[in-house]
């Protein structure tokens, strides 16, 4: 059938053959020669028109105005030939009024396939192409309308994170001088303490000494010796914190089982130290009123940095915040719960000689300190681990509240130009957004959050610690030369371990901030929100998630598999990519590269593989709806709308 | 029966394991009993002697029996027949008459019913006496002759000195084990590895000693990753440890090129040529595991001295002797003779000679839509989008991942609708799962391949457990065909095409064959499924004699070396030579990733590979064309564009292998029989008579030595530049193309025309390139049908010669009167290579108008040459190709 049917290069043997003239006849209306400047844009129009020779753009040749459009190739270039198929470097311009104009490969032109809305590309015969620009226009500028919404709103959504970004930063900043101020103030007193204990434990190391030799020669009177009752208190302690093993990161899949568990014991703990923690009692006024303390600022209530913070904070409740607490040491609450028993005994047995204030902190420290002989951990690359737990802990949703109040249908790319492509795709995809069955959200990620609550509630923490010090100090100094008084030799030790772990702490926080503050997070630091955040997608059996300037992973049940570590922005900004991931048998290591593009919501979709362990997705984010882009689609829409006054179409 | 028959021994892949080719998984001859017996037989040791020489049924028939009967062996019957055309065929079986325990195997349905036609039926013989020897005729130039004591068989030319041609059992070596009765305490298991063999008949290995005469070189034999020319295996200056060319199909898991053992094909067919420019050719048909020595020069004491002759020992470890001798004496001749004996390469459809964009795995229909969506983006053609494996629902074959591929119909709609059609995988191997619809009735059917206790065979492949269904059987193959209807294979539809991996199971005896039937199962199912009306395209990995009647192949699973680019060209013109034109290696190389220069030459040197796909490894990074930045992108568009330009050259060559049996792609010694500087080349290849290509296999290069043979000049295909034969020639190699040429005194036919697929090319015009020798003459044809249907057969096609002689161009039909197939594609631009300038017009008849003529510079393809040779181009003649017209150059 197609041997038949004939292709426009029989027109221009009208001159030559009787037979072919017969045959031309029929199809004549369909002609190039109806229209000689075919396939030429309007820009370009001039180029053909001015004379009678025109010369091949590329300047090897020069051609009549016979010879334009006469589907026989005279220019390598394609000049001679915008209208016809005859060139292999040609292009074909065509007006497709009521939409967009649209340029083919020659390689189009009479193929039989309908290219053009207009179908001015099948003028052969082959095939009758009916003129869909209207329709397909409306659909267009339908879908262009929507996306120009999206940007509008995600424009507004961007200018408030960019805002948002500074104030973080300014505090990050401010934190930061303000910990290593009192970092450098911690460490003097530290080695204060650590220099009195020395002597204290000479002293004591000699008074045992003497002890023994006393001890011997009572011995050797008496028959036997009892071990002390210290001793076996220590061991028990010993045994408890054994349960506390597995608090430097391992697995925990059963925790919130043990939670449940655990329940009644939880709420006791939460209570007593959210008392301390979250509301000052009435005895200290000052934390509420006077934001003395950076550090409580910027542990506390860091919006910018852990938006999970600011939602508890916005609706308090002492649960989240203690279980944000233990996440970042990544415990479980059971431990927890023991550990408490513990301080209870502890507080108990101290509490006539401390205030109440005192002794709420020395329980938070005691619970938190426990893990200040892993102080690198808090700034180490962050542990999966973390958020594993972080995800079993039935608290309330993480998500912020103004996403919720969006959308997100906001859309820049088609399936077409999705996660494989490699470039900004154009703007000209006429078609819908596809919406995905995969499920995205994003999750705080507690990664480099150091507790530091003990010191937070009150603004004058450093000072209070100092005045302690110092009167220990002086306590101890009068009793240098008496044996030592058992109490404030503990006193001292205390002192100076509670100190030291703050102060590890204090340098963890110093380097994970030093560490975040020189992130890329943008031109306008639109990303600054992406710090400590994941985002997760749930695509059959797997979820992917994606931890800003973290990591990424695919988990299925238990198992775990690391895409990659975050590695760097690319091609301004439109990608993400996430690079030395897990090994692949046979293969590279696994990496991932996320595709950015206009969304009114952070969410990761599109998920996928294209190559052996190379993986590809997409993100929308309003990071991404940039005030150009906006104005070029405005622009193309403008340009979109005005073309469909002149040319109205006869079927309509 | 055939549980006897089948004792599975390998299975289904090497690939299961990480490890790449190891020899010492691989059994040696050492380790091969057949092999090492024959192998240390001394020359002479035959025995044998011809009696009793009749004349029976058109044969000539005599008995073979030991000198000396002290054996007590029967008597093995010899036949001779001679067919028509130089082909002699040589029998030798045991006496069926004297009930022995077991008939040997001989391969059913490769020979092809039409040699029967051509047999000459013997009447008579004469008798020689010195020695005492009985002669045939065989044609005009040959006769056969059998020589008594010992006895021996050979042809030789009827003039002159009566050279001989080629002989078997000259050197003394035939050996015939003799089936036998199993005594108590006989041992005739054989261990390899972990592998037994029972052998219920104990030992039945064959070998014998075959000579080329007047021959520099031998050839043929595939499949092995070896050079064209084949390397003495035994003898003087031979290394002892040398093994071998070995014919076994085998999946063998990152091949190494330049080793003898084999592929996943065996075709026992080997071609001599020699310095007087003759060929002559010998084939063995035996499907059991085969062995062949190509001897040194002085391996004993009889050979040298000057003879140019070629010793080679055949070594098989079953079967009977039923060999072929084909006396030449043009090398085109003998691959005419050998498809004579089982058959040309079939007509493939037009779409199958463009480009294949294959990768395992095209994930799901979205990555279907995507990759197909970027070839149009990038304007670059394809058409097939191929599917691996993971397409299936658990490699459970005709079906569909309902997941990943949930609209598979639809997904085939949207590539016809653009002219693409696709390849989906089939394997042999059937997964065993009760509630696999095609387990269940293969089960029920007892259609399996049968274990030794005669249960259905269990083995292990991509599926798991899994079973292989008993293609010998022509049911059998009768109702895998009919699993191909759009009934039975939901979800395709008459786009849709199919490939077979894994088809060469190791099955003892007929092992070599399995895959051949099993392709010709699926071939034939694909024409039931087309009424008859659609020729089937199917690809396989495994191959035997007659594989070329039944689709195309490649040479399975090579790697991105460039030694692999290298080593392809010799594996493909050892598979033209030997039957099988429409064949191809993987573009870029299935394993490892490779570099975007080689990728590039390998597009560039694959262009003109008979069959064109690019296929990937799944652990291998995506390598579709335009992953490699714009210029690669480019190039690799312009190497593609150049086959699509080509392409009415190609159909034209596929339609000539067709009917003749000489290969698309030809070693230069076939074109150039007489130039010996030829005749071990296998860098550089011709396509068809007029097309001569040398590949780049090197990293880096920018220059290349490129013999160019005969006497006439060649002009290259970019620009028309000028270079004289004989000669080789230093010339640049850059980075757009590899060193490529057309021959002086040829026409090939082209469209320039870019397009989405050769669909879409269908009323294109034609371009006429002719390159005059120095005789100012050309000549050369243009075959066109519907591309598709079967109905060339009953002559709708035509078939052009474009014959320039006298400053006038003449289009002759070339087909049959009754031939009818009219089109009304023009050739719209003619171009004169090595025509003086001067000439402004020429004159058109019988439309008695005039064309225009123009001097411009040479052009193909998109990339713009930079230096253009001015050529002569014939303007816009408006001639028809299906009509005859002059073109006079005023």
């Amino acid at each position: 059938m197609r041997v038949v049917a004939l292709s426009s290069s029989v027109s221009f043997c009208l001159l030559l053959s009787l037979l072919l003239l017969l045959a031309s006849a029929i199809r004549s209306s369909s002609s190039p020669l109806n229209d000689p400047f075919l396939g030429i844009s309007p820009q370009d129009e001039k180029y053909y028109k001015s004379s009678s020779e025109i010369k091949c753009k590329d300047g090897s040749k020069r051609f009549t105005k016979a010879q334009l459009n006469d589907d026989f190739c005279d220019c390598a270039d394609g000049t001679d030939e915008p209208g016809t198929s005859a060139c292999p470097n040609g292009k074909f311009y065509c007006r497709n009024a009521g939409h967009s104009p649209l340029v083919l490969f020659s390689s189009r032109v009479n193929d039989g396939i309908c290219d053009c809305c207009d179908g001015s590309d099948e003028y052969g015969g082959n095939v009758t192409c009916p003129n869909t620009c209207w329709e397909a226009g409306k659909a267009a500028r339908e879908s262009l309308k929507k996306k120009i919404e999206t940007y509008r709103q995600g424009l507004v959504v961007r200018r408030k994170e960019i805002e948002q970004a500074k104030v973080g930063l300014e505090k990050d900043a401010a934190e930061l001088k303000k910990l290593k101020s009192e970092e450098k103030i911690l460490k003097g007193l530290v080695q204060q303490l650590k220099e009195r204990k020395e002597e204290i434990e000479k002293v004591e190391e000699k008074e045992r000494l003497q002890k023994e030799k006393e001890e011997k020669e009572r011995k050797d009177a008496e028959l036997a010796a009892h071990p002390g009752k210290g001793d076996g208190e220590e061991k028990k302690t010993d045994d408890n914190e054994k349960v506390d093993g597995g608090t430097d990161g391992a697995e925990m899949p059963g925790a919130s089982q043990d939670q449940d568990d655990d329940y009644p014991d939880e709420d006791t703990h939460h209570d007593e130290i959210g008392n301390y923690k979250d509301f000052p009692t009435d005895e200290e006024p000052a934390a509420e009123a006077g934001p003395t303390s950076i550090l409580e600022e910027a542990t506390h209530t860091n919006p910018a940095d852990e938006p999970v913070v600011e939602t508890k904070q916005e609706s308090p409740s002492s649960e989240d915040s203690i279980t944000d607490g233990s996440q970042n040491d990544g415990r479980t609450k059971k431990e927890e719960s023991d550990e408490v028993k513990k301080v209870d005994d502890l507080v108990s047995e101290k509490k006539e000689e401390l205030s109440k204030e005192e002794l709420g902190r020395l329980v938070a420290s005691r619970w938190t300190g426990e893990k200040s002989d892993k102080p690198a951990e808090a700034d180490d690359t962050p542990k999966a681990d973390d958020q594993e737990n972080h995800e079993h802990t039935p608290i309330t949703p993480h998500e912020v509240d103004e996403d919720d109040g969006f959308v997100s249908d906001a859309d820049e790319d088609t399936a077409d130009e999705g996660k494989y492509s490699d470039h900004e795709p154009e703007d000209d995809s006429y078609e819908e957004e596809h919406r995905h069955d995969s499920t995205s959200s994003y999750k705080s990620d507690a990664e480099d959050d150091l507790d530091l609550s003990e010191t937070t509630s009150n603004p004058t923490w450093l000072e209070k610690i100092q005045k302690t010090v110092k009167s220990i100090l002086q306590a101890v100094n009068l009793i240098q030369t008496t044996p030592v008084d058992k109490s404030e030799a503990d006193r001292v030790r205390k002192e100076y371990d509670e100190s030291s772990s703050k102060l590890n702490k204090i340098q963890s926080r110093v380097s994970s901030l030093e560490k975040k503050l020189k992130q890329d997070f943008g031109p306008g630091k639109e990303f600054y929100s992406f710090h400590g955040r994941c985002f997760e997608s749930k695509q059959g059996k797997y979820t992917y998630k994606v931890c800003g300037y973290k990591e990424a992973t695919q988990e299925e049940g238990y198992s775990k598999t690391r895409l990659g570590e975050w590695e760097k922005f690319e091609n301004s900004y439109q990608f993400m990519t996430y690079t030395n991931g897990d090994k692949c048998w046979n293969g590279p290591d696994r990496s991932l590269k996320i595709k950015l593009r206009c969304g009114l919501k952070n969410e990761l979709m599109d998920v996928d593989e294209p190559s052996r362990c190379e993986y590809a997705a997409v993100l929308s984010t309003p990071a991404r709806c940039l005030e150009d882009k906006l104005k070029e689609l405005e622009q193309k829409l403008e340009k979109m709308m005005s073309q469909d006054q002149p040319h109205s179409h006869d079927e309509l | 029966m055939r549980s006897l028959l089948f004792t599975l021994s390998l299975l289904c892949f090497a690939s299961q394991t990480s490890l790449s080719w190891k020899k010492e998984e691989f059994r040696s001859c050492d380790q091969t009993p057949f092999c090492k017996r024959a192998r240390s037989r001394s020359p002479g040791a035959c025995s044998l002697i011809a009696t009793d020489v009749t004349i029976a049924d058109g044969d000539l028939v005599a008995k073979l029996t030991p000198k000396d009967n002290d054996d007590q062996i029967n008597p093995l019957v010899l036949s001779l027949s001679v067919y028509g055309d130089g082909i002699v065929r040589l029998r030798i079986d045991e006496d069926h008459s004297l009930n022995p325990p077991k008939k040997r195997f001989r391969v059913p349905d490769v020979v092809v019913p039409e040699l029967e036609e051509k047999k000459i039926r013997l009447e008579k013989f004469a008798t020689e006496n010195d020695p005492p020897s009985s002669v045939v005729y065989v044609s005009d130039g040959y006769e056969a002759v059998v020589r008594h004591e010992p006895f021996e068989v050979y042809v030789r030319e009827r003039s002159g000195d009566r050279r001989r041609v080629v002989s078997l059992n000259s050197r003394g070596l035939f050996d015939f084990e003799q089936l036998g009765k199993k005594g108590e305490g006989d041992d005739w298991e054989e261990k390899f590895r972990t592998h037994t063999d029972s052998r219920p008949f104990g030992s039945q290995s064959i070998s014998f000693d075959v000579s080329f005469y007047e021959s520099s070189f031998v050839y043929g034999i595939p499949e092995h990753a070896t050079s064209f020319a084949l390397k003495p295996t035994k003898g003087p200056g031979v290394e002892e440890s040398t093994e071998p060319y070995r014919l076994f199909n085998l999946d063998v898991f990152e091949y190494e090129h330049e080793s003898p053992f084999g592929l996943y094909g065996s075709i026992p067919f080997m071609v001599s040529h020699g310095g007087t420019g003759k060929s002559s050719g010998f084939f063995w048909l035996n499907a059991a595991e085969m062995q062949i020595d190509v001897l040194a020069e002085g391996w004993d004491a009889e050979s040298g001295g000057g003879e140019s002759r070629i010793d080679t020992l055949w070594m098989s470890e079953a079967g009977i002797v039923d060999t072929f001798f084909f006396a030449g004496p043009e090398p085109k001749d003998v691959v005419r003779q050998y498809a004579s004996v089982t058959g040309t390469s079939a007509m493939p459809q037009l779409f199958a000679t463009g480009y294949h964009q294959c990768r395992w795995n095209y994930k799901d229909e979205e990555d279907v839509a995507q990759v197909d969506s970027k070839f149009d983006e990038h304007d670059i053609p394809y058409d097939v989008l191929w599917l691996d494996i993971e397409h299936t629902d658990g490699k459970r074959y005709f079906t569909w991942d309902s997941a990943l591929f949930p609209n598979p119909e639809e997904m085939q709609k949207k590539l016809d609708a653009k002219g693409r059609r696709m390849v989906t995988i089939v394997d042999p191997h059937i997964k065993r799962d009760d509630s696999y619809f095609l387990h269940k009735e293969a089960t029920e059917m007892g259609y399996y391949v049968k274990d030794s206790s005669g249960k259905d065979f269990d083995g292990w492949c991509w599926p798991g457990s899994s079973s292989y269904i008993d293609m010998l059987s022509p049911e059998i193959r009768e109702w895998w065909g009919g699993r191909f209807s759009y009934k039975n294979y939901v979800g395709s539809t008459p786009s849709l095409y199919i490939w077979n991996d894994m088809n060469e199971p190791s099955v003892f005896n007929v092992h070599n064959a399995y895959g051949y039937y099993f392709h010709m199962a699926t071939s034939d199912g694909l024409v039931m499924r087309g009424e008859g009306k659609d020729r089937p395209f199917v690809l396989s990995r495994a191959i035997f004699p007659g594989t070329q009647r039944y689709g195309a192949i490649w040479t399975g699973d090579n790697t991105a070396e460039w030694e692999h680019l290298r080593v392809s060209i010799p594996m493909l013109l050892t598979l033209g030579l030997t039957g099988i034109t429409f064949s191809g290696a993987d573009i870029g190389g299935f394993f490892g990733n490779p570099e975007p220069e080689l990728l590039v030459r390998w597009y560039q040197v694959g262009a003109y590979y008979p069959f064109f796909r690019g296929h990937a490894h799944h652990d291998t990074k995506r390598r579709e064309p335009w992953l490699f930045g714009e210029r690669n992108t480019e190039l690799m568009r312009d190497a593609i564009h150049t086959r699509y330009t080509l392409l009415p050259y190609f159909y034209t060559l596929f339609r000539e292998a067709n009917v003749t049996g000489v290969p698309v792609l030809r070693p230069l010694w076939m074109e150039f029989p007489q130039d010996e500087a030829t005749f071990s080349n296998d860098e550089a290849f011709m396509v068809g008579n007029g097309l001569l290509v040398q590949g780049v296999y090197t990293k880096g290069t920018t220059h290349a030595s490129v013999y160019l043979p005969g006497k006439e000049s060649w002009y290259d295909l970019r620009n028309g530049k000028t270079y004289v034969g004989g000669k080789t020639h230093k010339m640049d190699a850059p980075e757009e193309s590899i060193p490529a040429f057309q021959r002086a005194g040829t026409v090939i036919p082209r469209k320039d025309r870019f397009r989405r697929s050769s669909f879409q090319m269908d009323n294109d015009p034609y371009t006429l390139v002719i390159a005059l020798n120095s005789s100012q003459e050309a000549d050369g044809e243009l075959y066109i049908d519907d591309g598709k249907s079967f109905e060339f057969k009953r002559g709708a096609y035509i078939h052009r010669r474009f014959v320039f002689s006298n400053g006038v161009l003449t289009s002759k039909n070339i087909a049959p009167p009754e031939a009818s197939l009219s089109s009304q594609c023009l050739i719209d631009r003619i171009i004169l290579l090595g025509h003086s300038s001067g000439p402004n017009s020429a004159l058109v008849e019988p439309l008695n108008q005039k064309a225009e003529i123009e001097m411009g510079p040479l052009r193909m393809g998109g990339l713009v040459a930079s230096s253009g040779t001015n050529v002569l181009t014939i303007r816009k003649p408006g001639v028809r190709v299906d009509q005859d017209w002059t073109i006079k150059i005023l």
